[in-house]
């Protein structure tokens, strides 16, 4: 479904990002973790084609990024890290407008907006004015955005920040629901959700991919020091401080 | 093609969905009305040609602070992340938002058709002229809107986006007070670029295709460099 290859970024004199590669297979479910800063968003945005990489290919589903950005936009959900709405539209108005844009065709409009307002649990909301919603329903929108042209990728930035417990059950349920039908990458520091839905984790570290492993191989591996199954949050911890005192 | 339609819904949707859109109407036609009150009075005349002029140098004014928002409110506010990343051209999105602002702009002028019809009551204008004064006003606030757009594509800041836009609109506007300091080709050139030199004809009734190609032309222009900017995300 994607494949990347040695992707580095610049800002300036600035590296976000050396020598990306990784892929990422059709149906998975994959966590990016990473400090704040490590690179996570960047490497969403490129995904996107909201960026342009410095320099390495990205694939997805067949379609080189920089030539055919088009057609890969179309088969892309994407949830910035601040949902990306508009705030004097009406919930059901701004999904409307999302749908014209993202060629959901005419016919198929109505049915597609009903279908996410379920889904996300937002139906009581549609005639309300964006800006007077609260932060998580605000949320839900915006994954509500992110899924209306049914993409076969869905790219989800901190989707559960800033949400109360029930909330992130909730969006946790909606994610799995989605992964039979698409892949799903999502970003996180909230490690035990990670834990329980992704398959894979990408560990970012100041823009470098320090681990790729699936999630049950990971937390397989013994802990030398007390030879029981370490949580992810352990070995999250662990292999910062371990790459810090390499590098000094 | 659909989808800028769609952009340029959604600009209006936006502007009428808050109060906004109806306060800049309402004020707008207040200022609009004390004038063509003052001039009517002032000339005993039926023609709309001192109005058209009052106009022209009100939408300096007023152009800016219609366009500041147009990119800068999506860049602060993040939403140019769903733009840029849904499945539409970037000419796509400039022409949506450009249309948005210029149908509200027709709106704007549509309401001081009054003023024709006031004058039509108590006299007998001369309707050609009435006609070209229209579209010679349309025109230049059409240019205007594209300098504004362009400008608020540059910068995330609407105050910033507005005040640049007041420096070139000031400009083109008086630069045919600076014609006298120069001679030969450069004047012609200060002379051309100015609005005024444009606007004039069409004022008494004349449409040469000189005129109109400088307010196309500049539209054009400013369209392109607009699309330029966003392409390559200077304001990263």
């Amino acid at each position: 479904m994607i494949t990347t290859k040695n992707i580095t970024k610049y800002f300036g004199s600035f590296q976000a990002l050396k020598d990306v590669s990784f892929e990422i297979n059709k149906g998975e479910i994959v966590g990016f973790l990473g400090q704040n800063g490590a690179g996570k968003t960047t490497l969403m945005r490129i995904l996107t084609s909201y960026l342009p990489a410095s320099s390495g290919t990205v694939m997805i589903d067949g379609d080189d990024i920089a030539r055919n950005s088009l057609t890969i936009r179309q088969k892309i959900g994407y949830l910035p890290e601040t949902p990306p709405l508009y705030e004097n539209m009406t919930v059901k108005d701004y999904l409307k407008f999302a749908a014209e844009i993202k060629d959901v065709p005419l016919k198929q409009q109505r049915c597609q907006i009903d279908r996410v307002l379920e889904e996300c649990h937002i139906q009581n909301v549609k005639h309300n004015t964006i800006e007077t919603l609260s932060k998580g329903y605000k949320q839900r929108v915006g994954i509500a955005q992110a899924i209306i042209h049914e993409p076969k990728l869905l790219i989800l930035d901190e989707p559960t920040s800033g949400l109360d417990p029930v909330q992130n059950l909730q969006i946790r349920n909606l994610i799995k629901d989605i992964e039979e039908k698409r892949t799903v990458i999502l970003s996180t520091h909230i490690l035990s959700e990670i834990e329980q839905i992704a398959h894979r984790v990408l560990i970012i570290k100041s823009g470098r991919i320090i681990v790729d492993e699936s999630l049950e191989i990971l937390l397989k591996t013994p802990d030398d020091a007390q030879g029981t199954q370490p949580t992810l949050e352990e070995v999250f911890i662990k292999l910062h401080s371990e790459s810090n005192e390499n590098y000094e | 093609m659909n989808k800028v339609f769609a952009i340029a819904k959604k600009e209006l949707l936006t502007y009428f969905k808050s109060p906004i859109a109806y306060i800049i109407l309402i004020l707008t036609i207040t200022i609009f009305n004390i004038f063509f009150f003052m001039i009517i009075d002032q000339n005993r005349e039926v023609s709309l040609k001192d109005v058209f002029q009052v106009m022209e140098f009100m939408f300096v004014f007023l152009v800016p602070l219609l366009t500041m928002r147009i990119f800068s409110e999506e860049k602060s506010t993040g939403t140019i992340e769903f733009l840029m990343t849904a499945p539409l051209t970037n000419t796509a999105v400039v022409l949506g938002k450009y249309l948005g602002a210029l149908i509200f702009f027709s709106i704007m002028i549509s309401m001081t058709f009054v003023y024709y019809g006031i004058v039509e009551y108590f006299g007998n204008p001369d309707r050609m002229t009435t006609l070209t004064g229209y579209l010679g006003i349309w025109l230049e606030g059409a240019f205007f809107l594209s300098i504004g757009m362009m400008t608020s594509s540059w910068t995330r800041n609407q105050i910033v986006s507005a005040m640049t836009s007041y420096v070139i609109l000031f400009l083109i506007y008086f630069s045919i007070s600076f014609t006298a300091y120069f001679r030969g080709p450069a004047e012609i050139v200060i002379r051309q670029l100015s609005t005024w030199s444009h606007l004039e004809n069409f004022a008494v009734g004349i449409i040469t295709v000189g005129d109109v190609v400088y307010y196309l032309n500049g539209i054009l222009i400013c369209i392109v460099l607009t699309r330029l900017s966003i392409e390559n995300r200077l304001w990263r």
